[in-house]
């Protein structure tokens, strides 16, 4: 896509189907976000889209050291920060993936390979893959079962919702609770769960 | 009919359930207060318009929780009025009742095909069978009433009253309504007289049938003041002048300031047996009485009456050996005579003394009333028969069975003379009867002659016209004869189940009549109606006869009434 913002975030480390974790360096860890919807282009136009999960910072034995000591040295944090030789682990679930200019919520044919680039999508990108058909890639996110399911959804409607209000569908907010409330009313918790989390966002 | 452009082309809910026997169940996706029970909904589905009556509306939740918690207090208004959209919802009950088949989407290849197939105006016929899932469902609009009911002509077709939320005339079939017997129901101060009136002055005015009106409490004829507001209420003679004919029972019978056009006097030989045991309970007679009747029947022929009550009772004259023994006019001689129980024929004597005492039930009437009531109804005029001052229960049943049994032998013969192709076709007669349960409860019923006429008589073009306030104590059987039912407010549980029986869909109707409001309601019911609509009556005023009658026919008073008759004020009493 000619004329998109670029913002790259980090690299494939592993990926399936259903989600794939991008690693990072830690100084560069800034414009990745909880609920930010992502993607990566692969080399035939494929681009899978997907929303960031979680973000995990994972110890080593240095930084275990350096944490059972007395203190820490400033120089130190600063030189793990820049230096450290372990990514930061970015985990994105698969939401969709566009191919010849048209957007799907279904999973991806195939997942990304390692070490391709994951850019993190702008407001337009993001009104045009949340507008394709009906809030299909709910699905994706309300199947988790090991994630914080309102938290997710609930930043990345925050994004949606703002990007909608500047560039895309006035109603989208409402009709993204409509359908939140259908896909959930048999489950009571869960979606007093969500609304709940929705509720600070007004 | 195919191309309605519908004023209110919303639909108020979809089809999400339900069937013919537990009515169908639709979503509704309006407020609840939009709808109401009664309300009359039309659902178009697959070249079908299918006509049905809301019977009842429930809340439900897609899972009870979300109804218990009050989350509007714990969401922002805007969530939880998206969350109770999607799980909190009213469903109507609604009941199928008639479907008229539309065809194919007028205007397509395909609709012209089916037109050709059925160049008849296709009309609504009873439901056997339900719309699809989905389907829309609309408040029916003016159209569809008069699609079903029919479109008021001023004639037959009666307006009586408006659909309750958006008051669309609702109009009565008069020529249906006349073929059976019918019946208005409702509790005092319901309306049912202003009801009876109005439906009589539509019946007089469309000139359908004559009409026998038994007026126990002199109010039809006379004009006269409402109970309730004190208002001026015109009676039907002011406003028809001669078609109606005013009887009154008795020689002095008082219309107020109106004069009675015949006076109705019974001849005594005009009373059977039957007659009088008809008012065993009334006059207390007691087991030996049918005994001694048929007695003086065989002694005395038709003239038995007379003679019986012009016998004396104690007188002795002594006979040739000196010997007292009862004289020859003597009610005691007559027992001796006849092989009597002389105590059993004293007993019925004494109790038939008042009978002897009625004003209109004399030996040798002047005039022909009975005759000429007959006649004026066989040419088309309407008799009010007032009781006056005769006008206990015991007058009432007497002279109402009495005449009706004329009627019932006259026009079985005009009837069966028409047939036989030797007379013309009967005149259609409404009989109208008053607290009809004195006439038609359970003992009396089998021996009146009402219930025959309610069973029976419509082949030989006689109906009854029942009003009561306890359709309850009605015969069953009478009952379940009556055609039309128009029902007001009835409180009852054993007066609302009576004017149901008989009738598909009871249960549903059940709820409908039990809430209508205590004035100005109705709901019509039965065979005389194309399926059964709660209304809200029409007013008996000045604008319903203005309507009627047309502008020449605006407020008359008695004074002009009497002016139309020939009568100058002056020489009313």
């Amino acid at each position: 896509m000619s004329g998109e913002t670029k913002i790259l975030i980090g690299k494939l480390l592993r990926a399936d189907n259903r989600a794939f974790v991008a690693g990072c360096r830690t100084k560069e860890l800034i414009a990745p976000a909880l609920g930010a919807l992502c993607k990566v282009r692969l080399e035939e136009g494929l681009e899978i889209y997907g929303l960031i999960g979680n973000i995990i910072i994972n110890d080593d034995s240095l930084v275990r050291q350096l944490v059972s000591g007395i203190s820490i040295p400033t120089e130190y944090t600063e030189d793990n920060r820049h230096n450290r030789n372990l990514p930061v682990e970015i985990s994105v679930l698969c939401v969709g993936f566009g191919q010849d200019g048209k957007i799907f919520h279904r999973l991806p044919p195939r997942p990304p390979l390692s070490l391709d680039a994951l850019y993190l999508c702008d407001d337009a990108e993001l009104v045009r893959f949340t507008s394709a058909g009906r809030y299909g890639y709910f699905r994706h996110i309300l199947r988790l079962d090991d994630q914080p399911v309102e938290e997710i959804l609930t930043a990345h409607l925050a994004n949606a919702r703002l990007a909608h209000a500047q560039h895309g569908r006035a109603d989208w907010y409402t009709g993204a609770c409509q359908e939140l409330i259908v896909l959930l009313r048999d489950d009571y918790e869960g979606l007093m769960n969500v609304l709940n989390a929705l509720a600070e966002l007004e | 009919m195919d191309t309605i452009n519908r004023a209110n082309p919303h639909p108020i809910g979809y089809v999400v359930g339900g069937g013919l026997e537990a009515n169908l169940q639709v979503r509704l996706t309006v407020p609840p207060q939009e709808v109401q029970e009664g309300s009359f909904v039309v659902i178009d589905s697959g070249g079908w318009r299918f006509y049905g009556l809301v019977t009842d509306l429930q809340l439900g939740s897609t899972n009870p929780r979300f109804a218990d918690e009050q989350s509007e207090e714990r969401l922002p208004r805007h969530l939880a009025e998206l969350l109770h959209g999607q799980t909190l919802f009213t469903n109507l009950a609604v009941m199928p009742v008639l479907m008229l088949e539309r065809g194919p989407e007028p205007g397509t290849e395909e609709y012209r095909l089916w037109k050709d197939q059925h160049p008849e105006e296709t009309q609504p016929v009873t439901v056997k069978t339900v719309p699809s899932h989905h389907s829309p469902v609309l408040l029916a609009d003016a159209a569809d009433i008069a699609q079903i009911f029919g479109e008021e002509n001023n004639q037959e077709i009666f307006r009586i009253g408006y659909t309750r939320e958006q008051g669309h005339p609702v109009c009565l079939n008069l020529d249906k309504f006349v073929k059976r017997s019918s019946g208005i129901f409702g509790t005092t101060g319901s309306g049912k007289s202003f009801l009876a009136r109005m439906i009589l002055a539509g019946l007089i005015h469309a000139d359908r049938a004559s009409a026998l009106i038994f007026d126990m409490h002199n109010e039809y004829g006379p004009d006269s003041t409402s109970s309730d507001t004190g208002a001026a209420v015109p009676g039907l003679k002011g406003k028809f002048g001669a078609k109606i004919r005013l009887a009154g029972l008795g020689a002095r019978t008082s219309f107020g300031k109106l004069n009675a056009d015949l006076s109705l006097e019974i001849a005594q030989s005009d009373i059977t047996s039957e007659d009088v045991l008809l008012l065993s309970q009334a006059l207390n007679l007691n087991e030996t009485a049918p005994i001694v009747l048929s007695a003086l029947e065989r002694d005395f022929g038709q003239d038995w009456l007379h003679e019986f009550l012009s016998m004396e009772t104690g007188t002795t004259i002594e006979d040739e050996n000196g010997k007292s023994v009862p004289a020859p006019n003597s009610v005691e001689a007559w027992a001796a005579v006849g092989n009597v129980h002389p105590k059993s024929a004293l007993a019925l004597h004494q109790r038939l003394q008042r009978l002897g005492k009625s004003a209109y039930l004399i030996a040798d009437p002047a005039t022909r009333g009975l005759e000429q009531i007959i006649e004026d109804l066989e040419h088309g005029k309407h008799v009010i028969l007032s009781f006056g001052k005769s006008n206990t229960e015991l007058d009432y049943l007497l002279v109402t069975n009495l005449i009706t049994r004329k009627i019932r032998d006259h026009w079985g013969n005009s009837t069966e003379n028409f047939h036989a192709e030797k007379g013309k076709e009967p005149r259609p007669l409404v009989v109208v009867v008053e607290e009809a349960h004195k006439l038609l409860n359970r003992e009396m019923a089998s021996q009146t002659i009402f219930s025959t006429i309610a069973r029976e008589m419509r082949k030989y073009y006689v109906t009854l016209l029942i009003i009561d306030q306890r359709p309850s104590q009605i015969y069953d059987e009478v009952m379940s004869q009556l055609g039309t039912r128009i029902s007001g407010s009835l409180g009852d549980e054993d007066d609302i189940n009576a004017v149901l029986s008989g009738l598909p869909g009871r249960s549903a109707l059940r709820g409908l009549l039990s809430k209508l409001q205590a004035k100005e309601e109705a709901l019509l019911l039965g065979w005389g109606v194309p399926m059964p609509i709660p209304i809200r009556s029409r007013r008996y005023d000045n604008d319903f006869w203005r309507e009627l009658l047309g502008a020449q026919a605006s407020p008359k008073t008695i004074e002009e009434g009497n002016k139309v008759l020939g009568f100058d004020s002056d020489d009313t009493d």
